[in-house]
């Protein structure tokens, strides 16, 4: 690990100031306190106190580990398969999964509306499947960065000549050889599925997004706070799990 | 095709057009000084950070820009104390200017996730090889490393124009009808109770955005198509 030059230590301020204006503002005015002036942390206490807090939060919570688990087990399998077989089916893959980036959400949301059958829609179990469409695109980018930089074939050869079936070969070789890269793409997906409002509010359902719009039109410094821990809470679980993910990285320079 | 759906789509455009135009160049450099200088664990955090700015939006995000750069806004007051009042003239955040700058909040960020796979696979022995031939820094980006970059660039150019013209959060948060943008006008006339009539109208708007899309990411496909040659390893 090099010491921070110049040239990065100017990008990283510069990045911070922008970054950081605006949701140190918004920090600032959450921790305000109409009527009795001076600052408090009564719109966090306010928030907790809510019972819809926590009930939105769980939903939203359980909505996007599913989205994940989705991606993971839809994604791993299929992409290990498309880098083996040498399929001439994989450029047509590639630009499957870039679709969800061509049509807009809104438009997304009009044709799930159109097509799906009543008993789909009426299941809120719809959101993580459409959650995962959303975020193929980069979940797909980032497995695939992952998959071409390690010797797949030697691998998976190695693990089924010492008798490992398909599944123990995905489940102990594959995926921790990749670790980082599926690290990168539950991140991602995560935190897409707990900041989704479009296709949400357009399909007419009720998430933690959703509920601080709606908490807005009551009492704007209450939505403020949530708004910051609807920011800051992602970032930390994130941040947690990829900081504990292993050093050793297959990608990028060794 | 009539008014207001007109000034909606040219509004859509300009405003994915300007944001990408804006967000491409910083995010790219960021991205390389963030890739090649930064230690494992920055990248890593700066990773997961990107992906956590590119998907914020809506009303948090609006929050975080009136208090920034609203009236009240913290910023406001500092520039006015500098004797800048940019509310002197007729900027709002719900104008166009405003929200542009609203949506570099997230564009920024994903110029960085789309763009850092390009500079992670360039490899260090071009650099070394270019040197061992002679050139310096300027010659190495002019001949080897802008001629590697700029397809990548201009393929994450164009989905950053995709996101930037169909975003509808952020939009629909910031404006009171005062902007007419495409997502916002499919949005009302899916919402609430409408007639027939003008559900088709929101679904034939729908099919005219995935087209104009569809002329951005095309052309994407086929420069990460042409870029991946030199990407594997």
């Amino acid at each position: 690990m090099r010491k921070l030059n110049p040239p990065l230590a100017i990008t990283l301020i510069v990045l911070a100031l922008f970054v950081f204006i605006p949701m140190i503002s918004a920090f600032e005015f959450s921790l305000r306190t109409p009527g009795k002036g001076g600052y408090g942390w009564d719109q966090y206490l306010w928030a907790i106190r809510e019972e819809e807090f926590f009930y939105y939060i769980i939903r939203s919570g359980w909505l996007a580990a599913l989205t994940v688990a989705i991606t993971l087990i839809v994604l791993v399998p299929t992409m290990t398969w498309l880098h083996l077989s040498k399929s001439s089916i994989r450029p047509f893959v590639d630009g499957i999964s870039l679709l969800p980036l061509v049509i807009p959400v809104v438009a997304f949301a009009v044709g799930a509306q159109i097509s799906f059958p009543e008993f789909v829609q009426d299941t809120v179990l719809e959101l993580p499947f459409l959650y995962f469409v959303l975020a193929l695109p980069y979940a797909y980018r980032t497995l695939d960065i992952g998959l071409n930089s390690i010797p797949l074939k030697t691998l998976t050869e190695a693990a089924r000549s010492a008798g490992a079936n398909w599944w123990r070969t995905i489940i102990t070789v594959i995926i921790p050889v990749i670790k980082s890269a599926v690290v990168g793409t539950v991140a991602i997906t995560f935190a897409l599925s707990l900041g989704e409002y479009t296709l949400t509010v357009l399909l007419h359902w009720d998430t933690f997004p959703t509920w601080v719009t709606f908490v807005a039109q009551e009492n704007i410094l209450g939505a403020i706070a949530i708004s910051m821990m609807s920011l800051v809470i992602p970032f930390l679980v994130l941040t947690a799990l990829t900081l504990v993910a292993p050093e050793r990285s297959t990608q990028g320079r060794k | 095709m009539q008014e207001p759906y007109r000034s909606g789509f040219f509004n859509s455009i300009k405003i994915g057009l300007y944001s990408a135009a804006i967000a491409a160049i910083p995010g790219a450099v960021a991205a390389y000084f963030i890739e090649s200088r930064g230690p494992v664990k920055l990248r890593r955090t700066i990773s997961v950070m990107s992906g956590v700015l590119a998907n914020t939006g809506g009303v948090p995000l609006a929050f975080m820009f009136y208090a920034a750069l609203g009236i009240q806004g913290q910023l406001t007051k500092v520039l006015k104390f500098f004797g800048w009042d940019i509310y002197a003239g007729r900027f709002s955040l719900g104008t166009f200017l405003g929200l542009l700058i609203v949506y570099l909040y997230f564009q920024l960020p994903l110029m960085i996730i789309v763009f850092s796979p390009a500079i992670v696979a360039l490899r260090r022995e071009w650099s070394e090889a270019a040197r061992n031939l002679g050139a310096n820094q300027l010659n190495y980006w002019i001949k080897i490393g802008i001629p590697l970059l700029f397809p990548s660039f201009i393929a994450s150019f164009l989905l950053l124009f995709a996101s930037g013209f169909s975003a509808y959060a952020t939009a629909n948060a910031l404006t009171i009808g005062d902007i007419a943008l495409t997502p916002l006008q499919i949005g009302g006339l899916l919402d609430g109770n409408v007639s027939a009539s003008q559900i088709n109208l929101g679904k034939a708007l729908g099919v005219v955005m995935i087209v104009i899309s569809a002329f951005a990411v095309i052309p994407y496909l086929a420069i990460q198509r042409r870029s991946a040659r030199w990407q594997k390893r």
